[in-house]
């Protein structure tokens, strides 16, 4: 499996405006976001006000300074950047004290990655072939854990398993998925033509 | 000059980095997925994968298996986790689950079973019952020998239509040890105590030993070796155990 990374060509185009490379910028890190943000924010209307100020505020520096000293970086940075847009939103909501909200139930990813996902057949049928594959308590388990959202604790009490089982499961399914995701959907960071290749 | 854009690094924050390896050999990718992480582990994790399109591909991919197999799942696995009927059921839907049991496919052999147990009952059942209650009965005697108390189980052979009587024989007492009652303790073959019953001592006029029968009915009657205990209680309710019969029951039905 080939990947790239950002560079400072790709940051340059960034900054230039070139649209193929800002559809990549915000098609790549959209999902990243919404899987950051959906264990910190209950609404899917303030995840997307977050998504889009982050992007905002990083275009608008990248070009303000004309880009990164350590262009390879980039992730990192959008990152820096969505977590002082938290903390404000927090400190508007009066809840700054913690970037994480918990006890609260986890919002389903539903970026348009995922919404294409679900709907190619292919992927489903992988999904399914996987599931039927496995022992049917361990289809239990992952229901019991990713459905019922029960405490993982009470979880592996009840089923005999310990926190690795759980772990290696997840892991092995991913890894036979992986495989499938990739094909279906392609490298998200492939550029195509533009790929800034390292 | 390109931005002097300082990356805030959460080890400036006293949060360790987290590198490729690392995230791998601890199967960050699963523990985000399964929410295990704590809030700094987290952050460390979260900065490492905006910065490693592998680990991103990574969780990616496993996000996008887990919110399939959410909905894959149910139909996998709907018998072992059927949600709770009436917490899903609406109002008219329960309407008609309830009116769904008479409809003639249930309810003709639903009735047709109901007929059947009322008529093995009354022609049956009752009229046993009734005749055992109100006629008399014989049972089968069988000895229990003061000189197997000790021994060897005594063999007893029994049905389970008739039952068995016991014969126990209390001994005669002396003003010196005189029980206020006696206590009786039946274990079935599997130790457990099966029955236990009480009566009163015999007044001073009745002399020398007493006889009684125990009857155990048919449907308690198991197969296998039976002890039963015979104990003195005093006026204040201390038991001394008195005689103790050991017996080999066999049923032939």
């Amino acid at each position: 499996m080939q990947f790239y990374s950002f560079n400072a060509g790709y940051v340059e185009s960034l900054c230039a405006g070139d649209q193929l490379v800002q559809e990549h910028f915000v098609g790549y890190f959209t999902e990243l976001l919404h899987l950051k943000l959906r264990t910190r924010l209950q609404s899917t209307q303030t995840i997307e006000d977050v998504r889009q100020e982050t992007f905002a505020r990083v275009l608008s520096v990248l070009r303000r300074d004309g880009g990164l000293r350590q262009p390879e970086r980039l992730g990192a940075f959008v990152n820096m950047v969505c977590n002082n847009v938290l903390f404000e939103h927090y400190r508007s909501e009066g809840r700054s004290e913690s970037l994480d909200v918990e006890g609260q139930p986890e919002l389903a990813a539903n970026g348009a990655d995922a919404l294409e996902m679900a709907a190619a057949g292919q992927i489903k049928d992988k999904v399914r072939e996987i599931l039927l594959d496995l022992d049917p308590r361990d289809r239990s388990l992952l229901q019991a854990v990713f459905i019922d959202e029960r405490d993982r604790d009470d979880v592996c009490r009840e089923f005999g398993v310990d926190r690795d089982y759980l772990r290696v499961m997840l892991h092995r399914a991913k890894h036979e998925f992986k495989t499938e995701y990739v094909k279906r959907i392609g490298n998200p960071m492939s550029l195509g033509a533009n790929a800034c290749e390292v | 000059m390109p931005a002097t854009v300082t990356i805030i690094c959460w080890t400036a924050l006293g949060i360790e980095k987290m590198d490729h390896s690392e995230a791998v050999q601890q199967m960050m990718a699963e523990r985000y997925l399964l929410d295990e992480l704590t809030p700094d582990t987290r952050e460390a994790f979260e900065e490492h994968l905006f910065d490693c399109p592998e680990c991103a591909l990574d969780l990616r991919a496993g996000a996008a298996f887990v919110e399939v197999a959410k909905a894959q799942l149910p139909m996998l696995t709907g018998v072992l986790h059927a949600p709770a009927p009436s917490r899903s059921r609406k109002p008219w839907v329960e309407w008609e689950w309830w009116l769904s049991w008479i409809q003639p496919a249930f309810a003709v052999p639903a009735f047709a079973t109901l007929l059947l147990v009322l008529g093995y009952q009354n022609l049956v059942t009752y009229p046993g019952l009734r005749a055992a209650a109100s006629q008399p009965r014989l049972l089968p005697w069988a000895p229990l020998h003061g000189a197997m108390r000790d021994g060897a189980p005594l063999a007893i052979t029994a049905d389970r239509r008739h039952g068995v009587a016991l014969p126990v024989d209390l001994p005669a007492q002396s003003s010196l040890d005189a029980y206020a009652s006696y206590c009786f303790d039946l274990y079935d073959p599997k130790g457990k105590l099966a029955w236990t019953g009480v009566v009163a001592s015999p007044n001073e006029s009745q002399s020398g030993a007493q006889r009684l029968s125990l009857v155990i009915p048919g449907a308690m009657l198991q197969s296998g070796a039976y002890s039963l205990v015979v104990s003195g209680a005093g006026a204040h309710g201390e038991r001394t155990v008195i005689d103790r019969y050991a017996f080999d029951l066999r049923l032939t039905d």
